[in-house]
């Protein structure tokens, strides 16, 4: 239907071609009177537009036949949608360069859109590769001479667009020298992709670098791709006036460059702490059980880590999800707010305790051989003791002095959200039984108990006072830490309504955070290891510390809570 | 080699053709590319969609499964968490890196854990249980909470619409 459609348009407008002409050379009897006559006359030269129009799509056909055969439908559809908004954009530009208007002009703006095209195309069929399990070496020959004639005439433009403005001067040739300028680099990076794509086919096994290859061109292409724009919209302000129509496709490289950046710098961070911190699964616990990985379901033999939450997956599945989303795949534990997973002996039992709770349990070996100590330690804290935890979010900063009792370090623990009247009905399933959430820091020992040697050597530029300082600061930001994790817990408890014993905590809370600067904390930290079951993470994990120190009626309560939590999930499940 | 999304996604349809859950058909369109999908839904039983038979389509990304597919039903539908032009809209098929505070509405969103079986089983509990709260199709969601027999009739049309009843 559509098919014919096109048809009768396409003959209509030849007639309608062979009419005009066949009209003026009729009257004029002369080739050249004749052409004269038709770009003076308007119904005459608008048919020979249409006509003109209806030949470049005819000739995009055959192009699109030549270098892609028949066009899938997502393939369609993109370009559909893009096409839309090139068009727009054209549209806009020609109000800026409304004075030069002139059928070269138009001419040349279809022929960047007809070439634009070319290249939307080719992008998603270099995609396509990623997705099809077969290719073909027609489709290498096609997107090999495609990408080969699309950058040299892309080339050639910004070429001629540059001599043009360097001997006549500021033109409509800058627009044309940009668009041209970023279809290169978009070749370029279609080229990167395929090049990329052709050695991930042929390798026999799995590549886990491509992933890698990629985040970091997509960076540097982002990067180019700002810089050009921005160059671009500067000068374009200096010679004529802001060029609205460059504000959308520079918005979206702007925002893809962010993106790339903060994708690169996070998941760096992730996969260190994963190639440092995390431990490899040894094989005897791979063997055991139920050993699929989650994300590619296939079954780990070799190089696999376990999370801090005791999830374990293929290292590289799971370097290429850190990639994306650092968070456990499983439980969404953020592991870049997740102190390392070396879990000191005495923690193991509650480890293990927690586990059953958990409705989506990664099959998991044995615990009693799990515990590796980590292989690494920050290099310039040399004597850093082995069973603290060093926080992945911020490094050093939130390690704790080496007199540290071990099981109150730190957690950098995220701020819950905000909302606490909220919490019961929205708390997080997973991380939430995964997570070990260790009771809020004991303030370190008072800065005021300095003694003079301590400060002496704080005062020396060597190593030692270096070392000194910051360790000083790592006892201040644990002082803040404590703080706000009381503070947290005294929003919490003063929100689940349960007033009589929110009497007591509330004080406790409120001194607890005026004692931190003042010798003498320990008592406000006992106290906060107290509430802790009514704070905001009410996780089981922190229940058996409170054991001994909370009453048993808080116990039972704390119980109650626990098994509606878990009955809630039941049915959220079915 | 092919890429570990193409792996993965023919072990999901092995396991969706050997183990099919009730109701549900899935599977490409063509095995020449598996990253393209058709989906039969039958409506639940005892909900007004009971007895349709939903054509939907499934698009997934070159990186599956750590990013989401998309999925759009082919027919007309009317619902409170589907868009006019079909486009499903529910948390399961939205990736968890929007907002990187807070867990608690990342939960239920993507994950490499979820899967084709899973995402189906969502959208059968969506069409029994739709959640108004979700605009994806604002007239749709007034009635179905203030004018739930209308609802009803407009479903029970769908649902013969799919079978190919006149009505
Ligand atoms: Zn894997
Ligand atoms: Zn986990």
């Amino acid at each position: 239907m559509i098919k014919m459609r096109h048809i009768s348009v396409t003959l209509l407008s030849v007639f309608l071609t062979f009419v005009v002409i066949g009209n003026a050379y009729y009257q004029k009897q002369q080739f050249y009177p004749s052409v004269v006559y038709i770009t003076k006359s308007n119904p005459s030269m608008a048919v020979i537009y249409i006509q003109a129009l209806v030949l470049v799509i005819l000739l995009g056909k055959l192009m699109r036949k030549i270098f892609f055969g028949q066009l899938r439908a997502t393939e369609f559809e993109h370009l559909v949608e893009r096409s839309w908004y090139a068009i727009t954009e054209t549209c806009l530009a020609f109000t800026v360069f409304k004075d030069d208007f002139s059928p070269k002009f138009v001419a040349l703006f279809t022929l960047v859109l007809f070439l634009k095209s070319f290249h939307w195309l080719a992008e998603d069929r270099v995609d396509f590769m990623e997705r099809s399990p077969n290719i073909s070496y027609l489709f290498h020959f096609r997107v090999l001479l495609l990408l080969v004639v699309l950058g040299l005439l892309d080339l050639h433009f910004v070429a001629a667009a540059y001599q043009s403005t360097v001997t006549k001067g500021a033109s409509v040739q800058l627009v044309f020298g940009f668009e041209y300028a970023i279809l290169l680099t978009v070749v370029f990076n279609i080229a990167v992709k395929y090049v990329l794509h052709t050695v991930d086919l042929n390798r026999e096994i799995f590549w886990e670098n491509k992933a890698v290859f990629l985040l970091y061109m997509e960076l540097v292409m982002g990067f180019i791709k700002v810089v050009l724009y921005v160059f671009f919209v500067v000068i374009m302000i200096r010679f004529y006036t802001l060029p609205l129509f460059a504000f959308r496709p520079m918005y979206y490289a702007m925002r893809n460059f962010k993106k790339a950046l903060i994708d690169v710098i996070l998941s760096r961070r992730a996969i260190r702490n994963m190639n440092t911190l995390y431990p490899d699964v040894n094989p005897e616990e791979l063997t055991d059980a139920d050993n699929v990985c989650i994300i590619c379901r296939e079954e780990m033999q070799t190089a696999s880590k376990r999370l801090p939450c005791n999830h374990i997956f293929h290292t590289s599945c799971l370097r290429s999800w850190f990639q994306r989303h650092q968070t456990c795949p499983t439980c969404r534990l953020n592991i870049l707010r997740t102190p390392a997973p070396q879990q000191t002996q005495p923690m193991q039992p509650r480890m293990n305790q927690n586990r059953p709770a958990e409705p989506r349990a990664q099959p998991m070996g044995p615990q009693d051989n799990a515990f590796i100590p980590p292989p690494f330690a920050f290099p310039w804290i040399p004597q850093q003791p082995p069973n603290v935890q060093p926080n992945a979010a911020d490094a050093a900063a939130n390690q704790p002095g080496a007199q540290q009792e071990p099981a109150a370090a730190p957690t950098g623990e995220q701020p819950p959200p905000t909302d606490f009247s909220n919490f019961q009905f929205f708390c997080p399933p997973f991380p939430f039984f995964g997570m070990p959430i260790p009771p809020p820091p004991t303030p370190p020992s008072d800065l005021s108990n300095i003694s003079e040697e301590e400060l002496r050597k704080m005062e020396q530029a060597s190593k030692e006072g270096i070392e000194a300082r910051l360790r000083c600061l790592r006892n201040i930001q644990l002082l803040l830490d404590a703080s706000v994790a009381m503070m947290q817990q005294y929003v919490s408890a003063a929100n689940t309504a349960e007033l009589a014993a929110n009497a007591s905590q509330s004080g406790a809370a409120s001194t607890s955070s005026s004692n931190v600067r003042q010798p003498g904390a320990e008592g406000a930290s006992t106290s906060s290891k107290e509430s802790s079951p009514l704070s905001a993470e009410p996780s089981p994990s922190s229940q058996p510390q409170a054991g001994p120190s909370s009453s048993s009626s808080s116990l039972s309560e704390q119980e109650d809570i626990r098994k509606r939590r878990l009955q809630k999930f039941d049915q959220a499940a079915k | 080699m092919s890429g570990s999304a193409l792996r993965r996604l023919m072990a999901e349809y092995k396991q969706l053709t050997l183990n099919p859950p009730e109701g549900i058909i899935a599977g490409p369109i063509n095995e020449e590319n598996f990253f393209e999908w058709e989906a039969l839904i039958t409506g639940p039983d005892g909900t007004c969609f009971e007895g349709g038979v939903f054509p939907a389509k499934l698009v997934f990304p070159s990186d599956y499964p750590l990013s989401p597919p998309k999925m759009q039903f082919t027919c007309e539908m009317f619902h409170p968490n589907i868009y006019t032009d079909g486009k499903v809209c529910i948390s399961i098929l939205h990736a968890a890196g929007d907002d990187p505070m807070g867990y608690e509405s990342s939960a239920e969103r993507w994950s490499p854990v979820q899967s084709v079986e899973k995402i189906l089983l969502s959208v059968v509990s969506m069409l029994a249980e739709p959640n108004d709260e979700s605009g994806a199709n604002v007239d749709a969601a007034k009635m179905w909470r203030e004018n739930r027999e209308e609802f009803n009739k407009i479903a029970q049309r769908i649902v013969r619409k799919t079978l190919g009843i006149p009505t």
